[in-house]
């Protein structure tokens, strides 16, 4: 009996050897909270929350999975995943289905979007080609990386999904960021975005133009476009300091709040759970960046370092825009709240990241096997 | 390319150092970011919090509207006219609806909804404010509302709200008299909210033609509200504060059903106007305009197909022609020009003119003719109405000139509106000097003072105001306003209130001069000379009337009225005026029988059938020997 015990514990041990058990625990300590909030906003249906526990599930698996890779092999396989998940969104041009926007692909079993594949891919992409590169970067390097970013930053926005595209974006700019891009170069590269501004706006569909717009003065069409923001706002800022208790918001549950189970998840989180709350959530977050940004810098090549930097940072990227965006501090943009919206190809690709990371900057536990 | 391929001079330490140092900063940067983003929530949450909180709260209580019920009108004899009737409809709130095609046709399988109820919801729609219910079918039967009982769950935002809907029992015999409600569009939530009045964009109906737009304003109450507090789906769980309703006031008309009905009968099928006036009072006791409408398939909003159909018929069943209608009066302006006659002291009961068939302005060659050629002979004032002598009213008309016609028959009523409870009443045309320079730039011409005095040329009158002024010539000289409602009533069981009328005013000096006019219209049918002879041939009671016949009104000048309304039914109207008993009338009449030919052959025996109607069986062959005035309906 022992014994089997053993044997069962031992083999858990070995699969759990590279798994960094504090990043483990404040991803899990999320994910307890996300279950929370959507059984609260599932009003009594099990069956939405179930569905999250099983998408948690296979995430976790995955990070099991990628956890145990060796970050060479990961390397040698990089550009396959790069050119495949392109060749996906391809696919999702010519046969994607959706609700505003061609985003996904139906497999038949699931819905695929491989915007979230390509927030793998990118990074890993830019890593692989930076690893091979004389750091910091130069000009030639410089402008290989962003061709890399360009071609699925652009093919995401023409979906059109703005929200997707500028997090890729965000992931490969990263990396080139902790490859140590000289900052006159950054500065400049600034610049020219800034300047780049006004023709940008030409370029965006009238919807993301509201965006903006009611973003820069909500009140103004309060029963219009500025409905979101301030029923969102009202949401949070009536939750006050403690909240006003888990399955009481009411916000959400009269339906004033749209959206209130996926990107406006953490407004019915912040009315139920007040500001406390809000501070041990984001408290979390800041934990799960910290501890992976720290895994990446124990990597052992540049490859690993610079891809779980580009994840954990990318990660950080969700949170801020999403918590400002729903506090109506930044423009609505389509970005979940990371592991806490409601959504099954977000959290899995979250959570594989994750594996990427403990891949990347793992370390035999000297007390382990 | 060749230089990192090759992997020139990497300096693993050096890279490394520099991850941590971007690796660090990046780090605080996320944590300064994060600490930001909790000191703007803490904003949001801590300081702003009661801000916040309340609108939560305006958020979860919801103001909802109580609908009253609308006031019932009744005919006099206490007979509902317009009903309510409890009905279920289906409403959507689009903004709880995911996918409203797909919804749509889940519905679709359920319930029978066409697609003109399909279009008007999509037009009702756009202009719906956010979480406003918007109605997508009007009347939904039981079944249909078994079936969606059954699934209500899988449609969110669907909802089947019971309501009180409008009925009108009689169907087309009232319905240009009560008119009918329709649902409210978007052009009234305007007038309403330019109002103030936007609280009664809830109530399912307004008042669109008829007594019930004229009465909108208390037949519709007052909308009151309730502070309903909300569960999960929006509905209401609990009534917070309750501000009641006022229910709409009810409506007595003057109206008798059952002469309405005997005057539809009359006509036997042809089309025209007749309107019955109470000349002691002024109350409208019937009045028809055939053909007519059913007013029900306007309640719930009409079908396209319906519409058109009834729009575009050209016999107009939904032109009220008593009070929109023009019509050239023709001989039975005879009475009131004699009026005017005796009163301007031009002519006396005894004086006399010799008709010869032809009569001549001096030094001009147009003849105005006699209708029976050759003439009738010397006529006074008994056989020139009796017999209809053109000649006596072309001589009378010349010597009271167009300034005294007109402003003595103004004064009888003609010209201006007559003041009925009836929206968009016409004036008709009476004709002066002013009136043709101000619409014809033309100056007057002593030939139209001729014809204006048999009411052909430019006169055009409506039947209500020949109805208003037979009833002054049967009501001693006084000229009240046609009335149809007599009284409001604030719900069942509160005293009737009476609609105050302006007071009569007299419009004869002299008694002995209507006494002789109605002397002459007596003649008419009951002389051995008259036109109406035939058509009074028989009758147990007297009565007094005046046949006329327009063949033509002229081209030129005839105030167009409703451009639509005078094709089909400008030539050969055949009209009647008249009143009985002929001692003490109890009622005046004035009709219009379109392409009805002659006066006397097509108006007059219809007239006859309204009055023998009213006046009921002879005394004798009553039960109870009852004297006849009180043989008439209350």
């Amino acid at each position: 009996m022992s014994a089997v015990l053993r044997w069962v514990g031992g083999l858990a041990w070995r699969w759990l050897d590279r798994v960094d058990l504090p990043l483990l625990a404040g991803l899990v300590a999320i994910m307890l909270l996300s279950l929370a909030v959507q059984a609260s906003a599932a009003e009594g249906e099990w069956r939405p929350v179930a569905a999250q526990a099983v998408r948690f599930g296979v995430g976790l698996a995955a990070l099991l999975v990628l956890s145990r890779l060796s970050p060479v092999t990961l390397r040698q396989w990089t550009p396959l995943a790069y050119l495949g998940s392109l060749a996906l969104l391809g696919l999702v041009f010519a046969f994607g289905s959706g609700r505003s926007a061609d985003l996904w692909l139906n497999l038949g079993v699931f819905y695929l979007q491989p915007g979230e594949l390509l927030k793998l891919s990118v990074p890993m992409m830019v890593a692989w080609f930076l690893h091979e590169a004389r750091l910091p970067p130069g000009w030639t390097t410089l402008g290989i990386s962003a061709a890399i970013i360009g071609l699925p930053v652009g093919l995401t926005i023409l979906q059109p999904d703005l929200g997707t595209g500028l997090l890729v974006g965000a992931s490969g700019a990263f990396a080139i960021f902790l490859a140590g891009i000289a900052w006159w170069r950054i500065g400049l590269f600034a610049g020219l975005g800034i300047a780049a501004l006004p023709v940008g706006w030409q370029f965006l569909m009238p919807y993301q133009k509201d965006r903006i717009l009611t973003f820069l003065d909500p009140e103004s069409d309060p029963l219009g476009a500025g409905w979101n923001i301030i029923q969102s706002k009202i949401a949070i800022g009536s939750g006050g300091l403690s909240g006003k208790g888990w399955g009481q918001g009411t916000q959400a549950h009269l339906d004033f709040l749209p959206e209130h189970t996926t990107d406006f998840v953490f407004s019915v989180y912040a009315e139920e759970f007040g500001w406390l709350g809000v501070l041990l959530l984001l408290a979390l977050y800041l934990f799960v960046v910290a501890r992976s940004l720290q895994l990446a810098a124990r990597a052992r090549d540049t490859y690993g370092r610079l891809l779980a930097g580009a994840l954990a940072l990318t990660f950080s990227v969700y949170v801020i825009v999403n918590a400002g965006m729903v506090a109506g501090f930044l423009p609505v943009v389509g970005v979940p709240m990371p592991l806490l919206s409601y959504g099954g190809t977000s959290a899995v690709s979250l959570l594989a990241g994750f594996g990427i990371v403990m891949a990347a900057g793992a370390h035999r536990r000297s007390w382990g096997g | 390319m060749r230089r990192w391929r090759s992997r020139p001079l990497r300096h693993p330490v050096a890279e490394s150092e520099q991850f941590r140092r971007r690796a660090l900063l990046a780090g605080v940067g996320v944590g300064v970011a994060l600490l930001a983003l909790a000191l703007g929530y803490g904003r949001l949450q801590l300081l702003l919090h009661e801000h916040y909180a309340t609108r939560s709260d305006d958020n979860r209580i919801r103001l909802d509207p109580i609908v009253p019920a609308r006031g019932l009108i009744f005919d006099r004899n206490g007979v509902l006219l317009a009903d309510n009737a409890p009905a279920y409809r289906l409403d959507i709130v689009a903004e709880r609806v995911d996918d409203m095609p797909a919804l749509i046709a889940a519905l679709r399988e359920r319930v029978a909804i066409s697609d003109d109820e399909l279009r008007r919801f999509e037009a009702a729609r756009k202009g719906a404010r956010r979480f406003k219910p918007v109605t997508l079918k009007s009347k939904l039967d039981e079944h249909e509302i078994a079936r969606l009982a059954v699934d209500r769950h899988r449609f969110p935002g669907v909802e089947v709200v019971p309501y009180l809907t409008r009925r009108y029992p009689f169907g087309d015999l009232a319905a240009h008299i009560v008119g009918y409600v329709g649902r409210i569009d978007q052009d009234d939530v305007d007038a309403m909210e330019a109002r103030g009045e936007s609280r009664f964009t809830a109530l399912p109906h307004i008042g669109k033609t008829g007594l019930e737009r004229y009465y909108e304003a208390r037949l519709r109450g007052d909308v009151g509200h309730q502070e309903v507090e909300t569960n999960v789906e929006n509905r209401p769980l609990r009534v917070l504060r309750r501000h009641e309703a006022r229910p709409g006031e009810d409506l007595h008309l003057s109206i008798d059903i059952r002469l309405q009905q005997a005057m539809v009968e009359a006509f036997d099928g042809q089309h025209g106007a007749a309107v019955a006036i109470d000349p002691r009072s002024g109350e409208i006791l019937a009045m028809v305009s055939l053909p007519s409408y059913d007013p029900n398939l306007f309640v719930g909003g009409i079908s396209f197909a319906d519409y058109r159909r009834l729009n575009e018929d050209v016999a107009r069943p939904l032109f009220n022609r008593n009070v929109l209608g023009g019509f050239p009066p023709g001989s039975t302006l005879k009475p009131f020009v004699a009026l005017a006659g005796l009163e301007e002291g031009l002519i006396t009961p005894t004086s006399t003119v010799r008709s010869t068939g032809a009569f001549r302005l001096p030094g001009q060659a147009r003849e105005y003719r006699d209708w029976r050629a050759g003439g009738h002979g010397v006529v006074d004032l008994r056989e020139s109405l009796a017999q209809s002598v053109n000649t006596y009213y072309f001589d009378l008309a010349l010597r009271l000139g167009i300034d005294r016609i007109a402003s003595d028959l103004g004064r009888m009523g003609f010209g201006r509106p007559t003041g009925v409870d009836l929206a968009g009443e016409a004036r008709g045309v009476l004709p002066s000097r002013a009136w043709k320079q101000g619409r014809l730039r033309q100056p007057w011409f002593p030939g139209e003072t001729v014809i204006a005095g048999i009411g052909q040329g430019y006169w055009v009158v409506t039947p209500l105001q020949l109805a208003q002024g037979t009833a002054m010539l049967a009501g001693d000289g006084w000229l009240r306003r046609p009335h149809l409602v007599r009284a409001t009533q604030a719900g069942f069981g509160a005293p009737r209130v009476p609609v105050p009328q302006p007071a009569p005013q007299r419009v004869v000096a002299d008694a002995a001069h209507l006494a002789a006019v109605n002397d002459g219209l007596v003649a008419t049918m009951h002389g051995p000379t008259g036109t109406g002879q035939r058509a009074a041939a028989g009758a147990w009671y007297r009565m007094a009337g005046k046949t006329g016949t327009a063949q033509r009104v002229g081209r030129r000048g005839t105030e167009r009225l409703d451009p639509n309304a005078l094709p089909y039914h400008l030539r050969h109207q055949a009209l009647f005026v008249g009143f009985a008993p002929a001692e003490a009338p109890t009622i005046a009449l004035a009709l219009v029988v379109e392409h009805g030919g002659s006066g006397s052959g097509a108006a007059a025996p219809v007239a006859r059938r309204i009055l023998d109607a009213w006046m009921g069986p002879p005394p004798a062959a009553a039960p109870a020997a009852e004297p006849a005035s009180e043989a008439v309906p209350p």
